[in-house]
């Protein structure tokens, strides 16, 4: 036999391998590719093949074949004005929702973050733990506590007042209530926690020195803004900038709720109806939203990895000078936090009063009843249901195969994140270091709906990824981002000699791993189990297209009941879930100390 | 070495394909099922074993499910799915040989025909109980039972919106005023309006609105009377997500002047303010004018084997059961279900499915195929 291998090589090569980092960047690497980059490909695949039914009868051509006909329909049809309404109108809509979702979430965000960690301001305690909330409920629940709120006889389709009309009289325009600016303001204050997380990081950890020889040269309070402050958190405000811009552009509930009324589509909401019908035209537009996540990326890659040297500015310094608010401040703590009480608890207030009266817009006590939580035989109600959710097996079912899959895709990318997080920092520089690190970013730019689209035809081809193995392996590469973010930062605040000290004495990889480094950092690490397990259980677009029934999880059995109209099991389901993530996130903080700021800021 | 080794391979792969083609398919069990009395199909059914699955995109499918389970001492699954939802569990489940539903009951013949009787997914049987009760037209694809949708409006306050001839509907005060759900959200919704394109409901429209103005019709760049009637009409229409909410929205106090064309049978539900709403065909069997040319639609629900059924008896005797007047209790309680099979007369107080048939546009598949996407182009043109 011949080696085509030199004994240098062959020692090279084992000498690589003789490196655990090596192992894990590797297999990280190989599997990564696998899972992102082969769906990808049958993707493609699948925009240039005929679909059976109503692919076959239009074409005119046997399923499987291969066409042009969906590209053509999506980009150059202009018969019946189609390709503008069908792609190129919601992408306008789209770029306009995700852009200003991402200022709004950057302005509030932003704004409390520096509010909370360089002024006096009042109720700090009270407003920064309930700042995350809207980021832990689904988004969907603002959208629709906004529908229900604001609605009146006046717009849409003007059959009823809700809350704000019924009690203050007060009818609110169709552009507020529907449409571009609500779902743009809803996303805004959804994904204003992240904004909240990485800016309020940079300004908690920035050297106070810099501000401290400008007060001493007396500079004004807006120069040093404008001079000192806005400069160093620029990546950051640019970071959140791209996540939150590549977020909302896969936004799906928030669209459906607010934008249908008033004919408002987004591709989300396009692709979503095609893919029914037109299979090859839905996957084209998914294959769009990647390429606009993959550019963000890019984007993103660029301006981080040139500002590098900005953001490391965090030597931990003396007291950081807080600025007094003076008379402002009362003002502004009583605005916030009643807006964070009307964000984060009114809806669920509505959701539970929703959820126990029969005939809709009569809130009298006669008008109520605890049937839909703990009745039997409710089929009087004719709801679908004929037992209360506490005693549904169906309802506690779910409950628990969400829950399952919720643990399962938490302990992968969790595992998964402290390991790529060790071999990236052990290795970086590398090119194989920077490889892994943008492979296991890369999941976290995929919309969701397109990602579980990918899955669905990745399902189809792959014997045995049915259920719950393709849930619990889109789940596990989709929330990797996140895991992976918070095992880099916690390695890179380890210094190397920590390991170095057990590597001399010969304790071997995994027990450095078990007994050192995962305890000194568990709460980094925790985090990245959390974030996760939090997502997971909120998740509706990722795995609408890939539940066995919709009666599987939580999600999508609501997404199901709101279709059906059943809308007091639907908020009881509702409440239902919010209620067990915020259970799950306070049982974890308070046995750990993890908590969801640590597993996105870092 | 090689001539052997391709010999053996060869023989192996016949040897695989025996027990493959030695078992009989579904198609051929259904079809030697046809002439079995009840007691024979009750017998193979409880010599078989498994979970009974059932796939249906009705809800009360979940109860008949129940009530036959209980009947026969047979342990089921039922999933209530929406119709994209089963055709892709479907395909998913036989082409990669996995087990999965046994029965399946699903609207939207189009696409019945298209995607799961094209591909064999679903085979037909028909109960030889029942057989003589069930119109020659209903038996491939077996029909269970008809839905309809109508015309179904507010009667509170000065400006109820009785209409009489559905081009009132494309007047500009009705503007903004009608409910329906969106042509891409359902597809029978859709179905009916690539309906209305044919030769005989264009006519039919065309002499409504000679009816109704006194004059010929002016078709500018439409097609025919049908094109133009779904331009006008989806213009004035505000588009829901599910009928249920529909119904509710247009029977609140607060809905004066609303109409909507949703499912008659979700008058049932306990969250409707039914006292304020009124329904334009029962209104027209009282005073004997009927909405020109019709009130609504009607589409079939059809009951079908799974081509890969693991319990392929069971199934045909649950078929039987669900053509059978206590597997359509479910249904049969509340308007707005009417039976495919003849004995089975519709609720007290609801119209004979002959009087709605009259009234209705009624789905013909293969029309829809033809025609779907010129159809599909132009409708989307009123989506946005």
């Amino acid at each position: 036999m011949l080696n085509p291998f030199s004994a240098r090589q062959r020692a090279r090569v084992r000498a690589f391998f003789g490196k655990p980092a090596n192992i894990i960047l590797v297999a990280f690497c190989a599997v990564l590719s696998v899972l992102t980059l082969y769906p990808l490909i049958l993707l493609l695949l699948e925009t240039v093949t005929v679909h059976a039914g109503k692919e076959v009868t239009s074409i005119k051509l046997p399923r499987g074949s291969f066409t042009l006909y969906s590209l053509k329909n999506i980009f150059a049809t202009s018969r019946f004005n189609y390709s503008q309404l069908t792609f190129y109108q919601p992408l306008f809509n789209t770029l306009a929702v995700a852009l200003t979702a991402s200022l709004i979430a950057i302005l509030f965000g932003g704004g409390v973050a520096w509010l909370i960690t360089r002024t006096n301001l009042k109720c700090k305690k009270f407003i920064s733990s309930v700042f995350v909330f809207p980021y832990i409920m689904p988004a969907w629940t603002l959208a629709t506590f906004w529908a229900t709120f604001f609605k009146n006889v006046n717009v849409g389709a003007g059959t009823s007042n809700g809350i704000m009309a019924a009690v203050f009289g007060i009818y609110m325009p169709e552009w507020f209530v529907y449409g571009y600016f609500p779902i743009s303001l809803v996303l805004g204050l959804h994904y204003a926690p992240f904004a909240y997380i990485l800016i309020g990081g940079i300004l908690r950890n920035m050297d106070a020195n810099l501000e401290e020889a400008a007060t001493i040269l007396k500079t004004r309070r807006w120069r040093m803004m404008m001079r000192i402050t806005l400069p160093i958190v620029k990546p950051a405000l640019l970071s959140t900038l791209l996540l939150v811009f590549s977020s909302a552009m896969s936004a799906y509930s928030v669209p459906i709720f607010l934008g249908s009324p008033v004919r408002y589509y987004v591709l989300s909401t396009k692709m979503m109806s095609l893919i029914n019908n037109f299979p090859g035209q839905g996957y084209i537009i998914a294959a769009v939203m990647i390429i606009f996540g993959v550019s963000i990326l890019a984007v993103n890659q660029k301006i981080t990895g040139s500002r590098k040297s900005y953001t490391t500015v965090t030597g931990k310094s003396s007291q950081i000078s807080l600025v007094n608010l003076r008379g402002g401040n009362w003002p502004i703590a009583i605005i916030l936090t009643v807006l964070m009480i009307l964000v984060a608890v009114v809806p669920l207030i509505t959701f539970a009063l929703e959820s126990v009266i029969i005939k809709a817009g009569d809130y009298s006590l006669s008008n109520m009843t605890l049937d839909f939580w703990i009745g039997r035989n409710l089929n009087y109600l004719d709801q679908g249901d004929s037992t209360g959710i506490l005693l549904s097996a169906k309802v506690l079912k779910a409950l628990g195969y969400s829950l399952l899959l919720a643990i399962t895709c938490s302990v992968v990318a969790g595992t998964s994140g402290v390991l790529v997080g060790y071999g990236i920092v052990k290795r970086r520089g590398s090119k194989l270091s920077t490889l892994v690190s943008n492979l296991s970013f890369f999941p976290y730019l995929m919309p969701s709906l397109a990602f579980g689209a990918i899955y669905l035809a990745m399902s189809t081809r792959v014997p045995g990824l049915q259920g719950f193995a393709v849930l619990a392996l889109i789940g596990s590469v989709k929330y990797l981002p996140f895991a992976s973010r918070s095992g880099v930062n916690a390695m890179l605040q380890l210094s190397g000699e920590i390991e170095e000290a057990a590597v001399i004495v010969g304790v071997p990889w995994y027990k450095r791993m078990i007994r050192i480094l995962f305890p000194i950092q568990k709460s980094s690490f925790l985090s990245g189990y959390l974030l996760p397990m939090v997502s997971c259980m909120r998740e509706l677009s990722l795995f609408v297209l890939l539940v066995p029934t919709s009666n599987t999880l939580l999600t999508t059995m609501l997404m199901q009941y709101s279709e059906k109209g059943w809308a007091q099991f639907g908020n009881a389901i509702n409440l239902m879930i919010i209620i067990v993530v915020l259970l799950v996130n306070f049982l974890v903080n308070k046995v750990t100390g993890a908590s969801i700021d640590k597993g996105v800021g870092g | 070495m090689k001539r052997f080794l391709s010999l053996a391979l060869a023989l192996l792969m016949v040897l695989c394909l025996v027990p493959a083609a030695m078992a009989e398919s579904v198609a051929d069990l259904a079809k030697a099922a046809e002439s079995m009395t009840h007691e024979e199909l009750v017998e193979k059914a409880l010599a078989e074993e498994g979970t009974f699955v059932v796939y249906g995109n009705t809800s009360r499918i979940v109860t008949a499910a129940e009530n036959f389970s209980a009947l026969y001492g047979i342990a089921f699954e039922g999933s209530n799915l929406k119709d994209a939802e089963i055709y892709t569990k479907l395909s998913t489940e036989i082409e990669g040989k996995s087990k999965g539903a046994d029965m399946v009951m699903i609207q939207d013949g189009a696409s019945l025909q298209s995607i799961a009787i094209a591909n064999g997914y679903l085979v037909n049987f028909v109960p030889a109980s029942v057989k003589a009760n069930v119109a020659e037209a209903d038996q491939n694809p077996l029909i269970q039972q008809f839905i309809n949708k109508t015309f179904i409006w507010n009667n509170k306050g000065e400006n109820v919106p009785a209409i009489t001839n559905v081009w009132q509907l494309t007047e500009p005060q009705f503007k903004g005023n009608i409910v329906f759900k969106s042509p891409d959200a359902e597809q029978v919704n859709m179905n009916f309006l690539v309906m209305l394109t044919n030769e005989e409901w264009s006519g039919k429209l065309a002499t409504a609105y000679k009816n109704l103005y006194g004059k010929e019709i002016d078709l500018g760049e439409y097609p025919n009377a049908g094109y133009k009637w779904i331009a006008e009409f989806l213009g004035n229409c505000v588009f829901g997500n599910s009928d249920t909410t529909l119904a509710e929205e247009v029977s609140q106090e607060t809905a004066q002047g609303k109409i909507g064309l949703f499912v008659l049978s979700k008058l049932r539900s306990s969250s409707v303010l039914t006292e304020n709403l009124t329904v334009g065909q029962y209104q027209a069997a009282e005073t004997g004018v009927a909405i020109e040319p019709f009130s609504g639609f009607m589409y079939p629900m059809y009951a079908m084997l799974s081509s890969n059924a693991s319990r392929p008896y069971t199934a045909m005797l649950f078929i039987e059961y669900l053509m059978g007047a206590d597997g359509f209790k479910p249904w049969g309680k509340s308007i707005g279900a009417y039976s495919g099979n003849a004995e089975i007369a519709p609720l007290e107080g609801d119209l004979p499915l002959a009087d709605w048939k009259a009234s209705l546009v009624m789905e013909d598949p293969a029309y829809i195929l033809a025609n779907y996407e010129d159809v599909y182009f132009f409708v989307n043109m009123f989506l946005q």
